[in-house]
């Protein structure tokens, strides 16, 4: 186990040198720059403000400066788009919202998308599957920018309960759209990926074994079919938990919630290269460290899968 | 009457069960009758879709979702069929047990021994705690697992599928119920491991009083083990009688004809209608095929330390022997012995790791692929799976054409089509099933397609690998008397890849055994059956049941004490050597000595000093 992880750290450095590298040469290989506006400024003043965020250097050098900061000062460097802000603002800002929204999301998924799919497997061909199938893909068919504002529609404008928008500190009642906005489809997954696992496992030998021991159905399911019916749902979530704590545009936006996926699309379109790879590298380590997190999982719940 | 009519465990009446499919109602079981008494043995024998499962798993309530049962199952004087899965559940797991054919994927993989046992004794008894470990280990000693208190916090994964079978004996014992339904329980496994699981089972019968009813294809099995026999087929009854009746008088067609059909090791020439023509190498060209010291390792990481390392597994160990045309050589060996590897090591579909095998004179091994496929035109493999083996996409015309298109582009497409009729016939499919598809036909059909297309090209050089296993008896002889005539009329030369020595013996003119990756032995197929030297051999041989109760039950078998060893021990080798090991001579590699002209043994220890 610790030389597993030891092991896996080992690999997500050059892992992420190359996340850092591709990253920077797409950026740069795309046509304009931070700078480039609609009315052209003064070559002078290119110039002078390229020279100020070192956009000067030859490429190696400046890939060799970033990787640099990040490393001996966790220095994700200055925004180019919002002057008086550096990128770990923005993200110590920004984090800390998606972060709660998405922990909830992942609660929120994973308890209904599992009872909805389990539900499904165990009444396989009756009213309760095809009505579980039925929610999961109504689930996954809404797009969050279409459930945004129906939900805004239904909670806000008829029923007068929560708030349209806006954070406040992540009260709950501020909390509670953007959780659902964001994690139907997640759930609408997990519900898909335990429905046809718990399926398949049902019809294995072992749990012919367990019926004819006369144990009763809730303990066939509990004790002998859920671990192994999990396996294929535990692989989706690291990705996903990741997806959720980084948040999603369309909610940032919709619910003014300041949180971090909106700064990430946005400097994309402004070509604010500083904030774009900070949040890469973010999002990197956070899904190297989750897809381990699964591994140890995975080992926890199959003994036959060795951490090598 | 009435005596009998109260020891009977388990009675079933006039059952019937259907299963709805999409393509319509299946009978599956049509009207059974059966009783068992208490500590008997009841064998259920017939081949595949007899149905003879299916009345079992009714009895214990584990039918398909879509089927369904009529009739009465009566366990004592209490019906079963139609009792709720509660009530059920008293009966099943407590006086009712069952084991199953494949005991690699019976267990739940995710829990220990200990917990799958201890979980029955609190189900079903007042039995917690240590006392439950206490009795489980108990259990295990029973069954004669090794090392059975290290077994208790093991998973499934950890153990050989002989062990695991024993697991699940041990635990369906647990509960001490009066009957266990063992179904096809030893078919999975070796057949040394059989036979000991068949001596265990036969143990319990007689201490416990547990009335047995084992379900099987296998005579051989049923010979040694039935008190009583009921005979199946296609969801009815054919006959029934005591074991000596069944076997000296039979009185149905279709029991004659599954005697008939049976292999027998101690009778060679049997199941076919023909006899293996003898082999005759006057005149013969003996550069045909020569193996010399072919090794096959596959690395496996190991997990040590911060790193995996790699360790070699050496799945053929250096093996030599030649083969002459219009020879069949069997390869026998149990499960791991490396008889495939060493088969695709010839055909250098697996590039051997080191030696050579030379095909007419010039080398195979170290071909590049163009040269490589030149000669495949001259040797080809038929598979154990006949089904999966052939493209289901394809129609079994089209795959028996594939080798035509590929070494004999020139042909006319008209010229093509008239070949693959001849040779459908030839391996005995009617001409209108030339539009099918795989899975519209049986598995001894697809067989003869895998054959067909195996011959098209008229190889002089064919291995068949396990190829007649998942065949039903009648099947299986069937296929052994075409591979016979196939090799008459074209001077085929033939691998023969078996774990049954019966079928071996039947079909091949030497017989070579492996263990471990090693030659133990060689010798002519009458020879190595009168004169085994090796105890390997013996051991093999003496385990193999005959479909005959008075001299199966007679008979002595050996055994050798422990497990096998893992083909990644480096003492591997030195398993029927002890005494070179106790010399600390850990390198010594066993000779292959001939005791007589073409019997090959591999130096060994004498039996006495490795049976314990």
């Amino acid at each position: 186990m610790f030389s597993f992880i030891v092991r896996r750290v080992a690999y997500a450095v050059p892992t992420l040198l190359i996340l850092i590298i591709a990253s920077f040469l797409l950026m740069y290989a795309a046509p304009g720059g931070p700078f480039t506006t609609e009315r052209a400024l003064p070559p002078e003043v290119l110039k002078n403000i390229e020279a100020r965020y070192g956009l000067n250097d030859p490429l190696a050098v400046q890939i060799w400066n970033y990787i640099w900061n990040v490393v001996t000062n966790f220095d994700f460097g200055p925004s180019f788009k919002y002057r008086d802000r550096s990128v770990n603002d923005i993200i110590s800002q920004g984090f800390p919202v998606t972060l709660t929204y998405g922990i909830w999301s992942f609660i929120f998924a994973i308890i209904v998308g599992l009872s909805l799919g389990i539900v499904a497997a165990i009444r396989h061909n009756t009213t309760a599957d095809y009505a579980a199938v039925g929610v999961s893909i109504g689930a996954q068919v809404l797009p969050n920018f279409v459930m945004a504002p129906i939900l805004v529609l239904i909670f806000t404008l008829w029923l007068r309960w929560l708030p349209g928008g806006g954070w406040n500190g992540g009260q709950i009642e501020y909390v509670i759209m953007p959780v659902i906005a964001l994690s139907t489809s997640y759930m609408a997954n997990i519900a898909r990926l335990a429905r046809s696992s718990m399926l398949e496992v049902l019809n294995s030998n072992f749990i012919r074994t367990a019926k004819a021991k006369g144990l009763s159905e809730r303990n066939v399911i509990l004790k002998h079919a859920l671990k192994p019916a999990l396996m294929p749902v535990i692989s989706y979530l690291g990705p996903a938990f990741v997806g959720m704590i980084t948040g999603s545009v369309v909610v940032d936006m919709y619910f003014s919630t300041g949180g971090m996926g909106q700064y990430f699309v946005n400097s994309a379109f402004n070509r604010d290269y500083s904030v774009m790879m900070g949040i890469t590298i973010l999002i990197g380590v956070l899904t190297i460290t989750f897809n381990t997190v699964v591994d140890i999982v995975y080992a926890w719940i199959d003994p036959r899968i060795r951490l090598s | 009457m009435s005596d009998m009519k109260n020891s009977s465990v388990l009675q079933v009446k006039d059952l019937n069960v259907s299963f709805e499919t999409p393509d319509g109602r299946v009978d599956a079981v049509r009207g059974v009758n059966l009783h068992i008494n208490r500590g008997e043995c009841l064998g259920i024998v017939g081949e595949s879709g007899s149905g003879k499962s299916q009345t079992f798993m009714t009895a214990m309530g584990l039918l398909a979702n879509n089927g369904h049962a009529t009739g009465e199952v009566n366990f004592h004087d209490t019906q079963i069929l139609g009792m709720s899965v509660r009530e059920l559940n008293k009966i099943r797991g407590r006086h009712m047990t069952m084991i199953f054919q494949d005991p690699l994927t019976s267990l739940t993989p995710h829990m220990t021994v200990l917990d799958q046992m201890t979980e029955v004794l609190e189900l079903h008894t007042s039995v917690r705690g240590d006392a439950a470990a206490k009795k489980s280990l108990e259990w295990l000693e029973r069954v004669r697992i090794s090392d059975a208190k290290r077994r208790l916090n093991q998973y499934p994964h950890e153990l050989s599928g002989g062990m695991r079978q024993r697991v699940m004996i041990a635990m369906a014992m647990l509960c001490e119920p009066e009957l266990l339904i063992a179904d096809e329980p030893t078919t999975a496994l070796d057949v040394t491991v059989q036979a000991e699981i068949l001596d265990l089972m036969d143990e319990l019968k007689r201490e416990n009083n547990t009335a047995i009813a084992l379900i099987t294809h296998d005579m051989g099995v049923v010979a040694r083990m039935c008190d009583r026999i009921q005979v199946m087929r296609h969801g009815v009854y054919v006959e029934e009688g005591t074991a000596e009746e069944i076997f000296y008088n039979p009185q149905h067609e279709y029991t004659k004809m599954l005697l008939d059909a049976m292999p027998r090791i101690d009778q060679p020439d049997k199941a076919t209608n023909r006899k293996l023509k003898e082999y005759d190498e006057k005149g013969r060209d003996q550069n045909f095929l020569t193996v010399d010291d072919v090794r096959v390792e596959f690395d496996i990481k190991v997990q040590e330390g911060l790193w995996p390392k790699k360790v070699p597994l050496k799945a053929v160990d250096g093996v030599s022997f030649t083969l002459r045309p219009g020879e069949t050589m069997g390869i026998v060996g149990e499960s791991g012995c490396g008889k495939s590897t060493l088969a695709r090591a010839v055909l250098q579909l697996i590039p051997p790791t080191a030696g050579a095998v030379s095909w007419l004179g010039s080398p195979l091994s170290g071909l590049n692929r163009k040269e490589l496929n030149k000669k495949r035109k001259d040797l080809q493999i038929v598979f154990q799976d006949p089904l999966a083996s052939l493209d289901p996409r394809m129609t079994i015309a089209d795959s028996i054409m594939e080798p035509l298109q590929t070494f004999r582009p020139e042909m006319s497409r008209k010229d093509m089509k008239a070949k693959v009729a001849q040779m459908m016939e030839r391996v005995g499919l009617p001409q209108q099933m030339i539009n099918r598809y795989p899975h519209e036909l049986s598995g001894g059909q697809n067989q003869r397609v895998g054959i067909a297309r195996a011959m098209i090209m008229e190889p002089k050089l064919v291995v068949c690998d396990e190829a007649v296993s998942a065949l039903d008896v009648s099947i299986q002889a069937q296929i052994i008397e075409l591979l016979m005539d196939l090799q008459e009329d074209f001077d085929l030369s033939l691998l023969f890849i078996s774990h049954d020595l019966s079928v071996v013996r039947e079909i091949s003119h030497r017989i070579m055994v492996l263990y471990l990756g090693r030659i133990v032995e060689l010798a002519d197929r009458h020879e190595i059956y009168k004169d085994p030297r090796h105890p390997y051999t013996k051991q093999l041989i003496s385990a193999v049941p005959i479909p005959d109760p008075k001299i199966e039950r007679a008979r002595e078998r050996i055994k050798l004490p422990g497990e096998l060893p893992s083909p990644m021990d480096p003492t591997a080798r030195l398993r029927f050597m002890p005494s070179k090991i106790a010399a600390n001579e850990l390198d010594y590699v066993p000779r292959l000595d001939e005791v007589k002209p073409g019997h090959y043994v591999a130096e060994h220890d004498e039996l006495e000093k490795l049976v314990v």
